[in-house]
């Protein structure tokens, strides 16, 4: 299924007044915010999302897909889920190698056509996990002893290449260990909508626009600055940095020189 | 009326699940009972947070899935007046599970405690499964893990619920509402297993001479018995009875029904 389009229409909040918009449009390859205190109902957004509501959560909130509802079997069938979760705690339970346990995941997902297409497959989705880590992964590395960053890595791969849900929900992503921006812009690169929460400046300011929770509403929505985009590609710049310094003192290297001249990673936008 | 039973292995969720179900089922009129084997509190959590007529069941001496099925006709009967009666198992038998086929069994199935291939009835047998703590791992292992449920519960629909966050408590909600009222005689899902050997009979040595024996006297005995399970003995049910008279605790003359008493 091809998605262009994703609608919001306004819900209420915890004392039940109508939220202030009529409806908010996002367009395939955005990337949306959003922010708020905690119980401000960021979690709940996420959750009319996912569920992509027609008014039975307690929001009330309606969220169409291409301006129409979406049949039950594409929010819950795994083979052909249009929504991806990538949440806080990416931790595995299984005991095997990466590599196998991609290729299980490429079978149930349903994209297992030849021996020699999943291997590729496998092959890929390691490579570019490598490019968003410091720290390598090797196919035959077991799950069990990847760390923070190389999970977050496999799993950002995964969800790019495996999973190919069109929209991604992502639940306040740790950037250590990972190149965080570079990891987002492998999910857009694929014309996903991305929904992020998160108050990491890396990525809140390179979004399309925020939403701003307030009392379980949306109450206001910022279009995303091009000063903030800059603010943004530094913040980027200066955290790559730090990876790649603790690369050099994980190799048992000497750090003689202090770079101060940033190279905007992500090119203009 | 209208019944839910909710199993699943201890410290799956059962609880947390039930409530935030209960939170989308406030117009309707419900009891709640727990089954455990030794002890349990969470009859006074429900009854804190929503008021209801709660109970517990404790099983004691026997499984207490079979415990269970003696017990929910009398629970039915009690409290014919309500809406829905919500019952929480022990989920200590994977095998048991007193599922029944007039109401709904939801499996609350932990993500966290193994393959789903290895579980019994508990999880083939049931209507809906509801799949809890996948906020703990990733979206491919929840995706395999969903897969792997759906080759052992092949009728059964599948949902992701959280015990923290309410997660698919509607979901649920939703099937409770569009469950058959039952009515007439409950029937079991799948038959349960018997009791075959004179460690059922409470004999604790091992020794296949003594198991036997024990065996062939509760056999002996429960063939007299009327096994109504009726309670007047003192005793939950016959075959903690015959536990007793074994281990010599009672006379057998206790149970009044019991047919060619000495004398
Ligand atoms: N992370 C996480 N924890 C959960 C979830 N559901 C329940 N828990 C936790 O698991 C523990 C056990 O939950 P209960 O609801 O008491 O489990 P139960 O199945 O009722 O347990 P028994 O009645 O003793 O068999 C509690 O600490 C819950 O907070 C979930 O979806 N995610
Ligand atoms: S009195 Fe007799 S029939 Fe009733 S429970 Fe006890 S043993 Fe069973
Ligand atoms: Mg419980
Ligand atoms: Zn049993
Ligand atoms: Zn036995």
């Amino acid at each position: 299924m091809k998605i262009k389009k994703i609608t919001i229409f306004s819900g209420r909040n915890k004392q039940g007044e109508k939220e202030s918009f009529e409806k908010i449009e996002i367009l395939a390859g955005q990337k949306i915010g959003i922010v708020g205190p905690t119980g401000s109902g960021k979690s709940q957004l996420l959750y009319d999302i996912e569920k992509l509501s027609q008014g039975e959560t307690k929001t009330l909130r309606k969220i169409l897909i291409n301006d129409n509802k979406v049949q039950k079997d594409l929010r819950t069938d795994p083979a052909r889920k249009i929504i991806g979760y990538l949440t806080q705690h990416m931790n595995f339970m299984t005991d095997t190698t990466v590599q196998n346990f991609l290729e299980i995941h490429i079978m149930t997902r349903g994209r297992h056509r030849s021996e020699e297409s999943t291997k590729e497959l496998v092959e890929k989705i390691i490579d570019s996990a490598n490019t968003i880590t410091g720290e390598e992964i090797s196919k035959n590395t077991n799950l069990l002893i990847l760390s923070g960053g190389q999970s977050r890595a496999l799993m950002v791969a995964d969800l790019a290449y495996v999973s190919e849900s069109p929209i991604i929900l992502i639940d306040e992503i740790e950037n250590a260990g990972i190149r965080i921006k570079e990891a987002l812009d492998l999910l857009i690169k694929k014309g996903k909508i991305i929904f992020l929460v998160t108050h990491n400046p890396i990525l809140a300011l390179d979004t399309d626009k925020r939403l701003v929770m307030k009392k379980g509403a949306i109450s206001n929505i910022i279009y995303t600055s091009v000063k903030e985009r800059g603010i943004a590609n530094y913040l980027s710049w200066i955290n790559n940095y730090l990876l790649n310094v603790r690369e050099e003192v994980r190799k048992g290297k000497k750090v003689e020189e202090l770079r101060l001249i940033c190279t905007p990673v992500g090119g203009e936008k | 009326m209208k019944m839910v039973i909710f199993g699943g292995t201890p410290g799956s969720g059962k609880t947390s699940v039930i409530k935030f179900v209960m939170q989308e089922l406030k117009d309707l009129s419900i009891h709640y009972a727990k089954f455990d084997v030794l002890t349990t509190e969470d009859h006074l959590l429900i009854k804190d947070k929503f008021e209801i007529s709660t109970e517990k069941k404790i099983s004691g001496e026997i499984c207490p899935d079979h415990y269970a099925a003696l017990e929910i006709p009398k629970i039915v009967e009690k409290h014919k007046n309500k809406d829905l009666i919500i019952i929480e198992t022990a989920g200590l038998c994977l095998r048991c599970s007193p599922y029944i086929n007039e109401g709904l069994a939801i499996n609350i199935l932990n993500i966290l405690a193994g393959k789903p291939s290895s579980y019994g009835p508990l999880l083939t047998h049931a209507d809906l499964v509801a799949i809890t703590k996948g906020d703990l791992i990733s979206q491919a292992e929840r995706e395999i893990f969903r897969s792997e449920v759906l080759k052992v519960a092949r009728n059964a629909s599948i949902i992701e619920a959280n015990g923290l966050t309410g997660e698919g408590a509607i979901d649920i909600a939703e099937a409770i509402k569009e469950s058959p009222e039952i009515k007439g005689k409950l029937t079991l899902k799948h038959s349960m297993p018997t009791a075959v050997c004179g460690y059922c009979y409470g004999n604790k040595t091992i020794d296949s001479e003594k198991t036997l024996k024990r065996y062939s006297l509760g056999k002996e005995l429960k063939a007299r018995i009327p096994n109504l399970n009726c309670g007047k003995c003192g005793f939950k049910s016959c075959n903690e009875f015959i536990r007793a008279v074994l281990d010599k605790k009672v006379n057998e003359d206790t149970c009044p029904y019991l047919e060619g008493k000495k004398g």
